[in-house]
């Protein structure tokens, strides 16, 4: 049998996938706490695991390298690749949000010139221009996005917020939501057809699990 | 300073040797099956008028490479083979009887695709079928996309046939705007569930509709379990003729022996706008992205000014390569050469053992070089050369097996009854 491999994004979204995993009987928590190794394989299951940066997850599965990917809703978005994005896996929820000073509340529309600070050039440009067919000036930046409002970089950001703490300490509010964000499960598209049998099953496992999940949520 | 020269653009390059043997040989079996089955090859040129391609927004402008002529008008490197040959069928088979057969093999241009084997310069090899509209013609086109896949070497591959008109019927129904029939179709095209749940939130949708989109995807059953599940959901008469018509096509397709090649998925919508009827779509294991896809056109060859329906399919070739290389198929390649050496006077008598040689199945190279024997073995070894024919004169021919280095005399008689 050939080998089904998963890729996982690393960082926020690790722990919750692994234990995920664990808990629908294929199994690479063990092996990845104890080694620093980027690619783990379950025999029994026939599957492998590979750790990716999350940017780099949907590369994996549009090309075939990797047959399934964990993945937050943020990363799709911004990297717009061709591939099956079959379950909402509910964890890892935040938003992304336009945010700027609370002068600007219901003023965004009347800037002439905007200019956006983000780590998401691809999400802000598509809200901006196709949702509200308007020109901006994107200003990619790589990290503390909410300094650029604050030093007249730029007049607003685009972000994601889980909290809105950072915000709020820095004297920020959100403008506007642009969406939902959460943890998704995304198929390459020829494996989801050769290899339907297989996909199907983690599919519905998974699906199980969240629904135990909730279940359990709901009573405590 | 001329600073690109030593480079090729991102998404082209080069095919050199093995590679390119193999390529070609490929091509060339394909070419061989195609005429077999009664179809005419054709070559449409490289360049052609933007208008051919982008008239009723066919292909989107920003996958053309452009340029411009020097009346100022906009040409494109063809990004697709099938639209000249709609342009073909239209303007110069006027008088020929129908159904028109054409196939083509050839080099498409897409500035959008790179990356995973896809190449912004790709060789496509596909058949058009022009001026019947029957279910006979869509199994055919279906049948020899399987054994165009088959002749390449690939055993292991699947083909997924769809009927748009079965989304489309079932839209007619749906009161959704126009906006959000595109949505869907694009949420459908990439599984996207969470997407259509959120699209369905805002429309009062009957209950046995939203259980059809939603189930678009569970494609496990078998070809009929499949047609038997959606056609007992589709009330409306377009989508249940678009079912009816899918069914007649696996029905040829299963007499032709090729069932076990064929799955369903009604969720084939990509092209849309361009196809009519079946669509279809070839994947492997090995490469991520489809080896081939086809379907119907029957509005195509009108835009050109002659009303003819139409069906056919196109092959990546690159793609195939890829899985077949994947795969670590073993290529029938070239033979090990046998590298003739001649002396002063063994020159005439070279070549005449060169032809003989030839005439056997030898692959046979003569040499150039020039070099003493010490060097020209050192030159044999490196180029994989089986064996060296020495031929000093007509009575003095030295035989050197390169895969031991032993050497012995031989003459003219004996080395040509092997």
């Amino acid at each position: 049998m050939r080998y089904l491999t998963i890729a996982l994004a690393k960082g926020r979204l690790e722990k919750e996938a692994i234990e995920m995993f664990d808990v629908i009987g294929i199994s690479c928590s063990e092996a990845f706490s104890q080694s620093r190794k980027l690619i783990i394989t379950d025999e029994k299951n026939k599957v492998k695991f590979i750790l990716a940066k999350p940017a780099d997850v949907p590369t994996y599965v549009e090309y075939g390298a990797a047959d399934i990917g964990i993945v937050g809703k943020d990363t799709l978005m911004e990297e717009g690749r061709n591939l099956y994005e079959v379950l909402n896996l509910g964890f890892a929820r935040c938003k992304m949000v336009v945010a700027g000073s609370p002068s600007l509340i219901g003023k965004l529309d009347s800037l002439n010139n905007k200019r956006v600070a983000t780590k998401y050039p691809r999400i802000a440009r598509e809200y901006f221009e196709n949702k509200k067919r308007e020109s901006i000036e994107v200003i990619k930046l790589n990290g503390s996005v909410e300094l650029a409002p604050l030093t007249g970089l730029s007049e607003v950001i685009v972000d994601l917020v889980e909290s809105g703490r950072t915000l709020k300490e820095n004297g920020l509010v959100v403008l506007e939501t642009i969406a939902e964000i959460s943890a998704r499960l995304v198929v390459n598209r020829v494996s989801m057809k050769m290899q339907n049998e297989r996909i199907n099953k983690i599919v519905d496992g998974i699906r199980e699990y969240l629904r135990q999940k909730e279940a359990k949520e709901q009573e405590g | 300073m001329a600073r690109w020269k030593i480079y090729t653009p991102e998404g082209v390059r080069d095919i050199l040797f093995n590679e390119c043997y193999r390529k070609k040989e490929l091509e060339s079996r394909i070419r061989e099956l195609f005429r077999r089955c009664g179809y005419s090859e054709v070559e449409s040129p490289t360049l052609e008028f933007f208008d051919v391609f982008h008239e009723e927004n066919l292909t989107p402008q920003e996958i053309m490479f452009k340029t411009i002529d020097q009346q100022g008008r906009i040409l494109v490197l063809r990004p697709d083979l099938t639209i000249p040959v709609a342009r073909i069928a239209a303007t110069k088979c006027r008088d020929a009887a129908l159904p028109l057969k054409f196939f083509y093999i050839g080099n498409s241009y897409n500035f959008s695709e790179s990356g995973g084997g896809r190449l912004k310069e790709f060789t496509q090899a596909g058949i058009e079928i022009m001026g019947v509209n029957t279910a006979q013609a869509d199994a055919e086109v279906i049948a020899m996309a399987i054994n165009a896949v088959k002749a390449s070497g690939l055993e292991e591959f699947q083909i997924f046939v769809g009927q748009v008109d079965f989304f489309k019927g079932l839209m007619e129904d749906s009161g959704l705007s126009r906006d959000d029939m595109e949505m869907l179709k694009v949420l459908i095209e990439s599984k996207d569930y969470v997407g259509i749940e959120e699209l369905f939130k805002g429309y009062n949708i009957k209950k046995d509709l939203k259980e059809l989109v939603l189930n678009y995807y569970n494609f496990s059953g078998t070809p009929d379990e499949e047609i038997v599940r959606f056609e007992k959901i589709a009330k409306n008469e377009r989508s249940k003729n678009a079912l009816m018509n899918l069914r007649k096509v696996l029905e040829i397709l299963d007499d032709y022996n090729m069932k076990k090649y064929v799955s369903v998925d009604l969720g084939i919508l990509q092209s849309m706008n361009y196809y009519t009827g079946i669509v279809f779509r070839g994947l492997t294991h090995g490469v991520g992205f489809p080896i081939l896809s086809g379907g119907r056109y029957d509005n195509l060859v009108k835009s050109f000014g002659r009303n003819l329906p139409a069906t056919g399919f196109a092959l990546g070739i690159n793609m195939v390569l890829t899985a077949l290389e994947r795969k670590s198929e073993a290529f029938v390649g070239q033979d090990d050469a046998t590298l003739v050496s001649y002396g002063s006077h063994g020159r005439k008598i070279a070549f005449m053992i060169c032809e003989e040689l030839k005439k056997q199945g030898l692959t046979v190279e003569i040499d150039i070089t020039g070099y003493l024997p010490d060097k020209l073995e050192e030159y044999a070894k490196k180029r994989g050369i089986a064996g060296i024919v020495y031929v000093w004169d007509e009575d003095n021919i030295e035989l050197c097996d390169m895969t031991n280095g032993s050497r012995r005399k031989t003459s003219f008689g004996e080395l040509l009854k092997k």
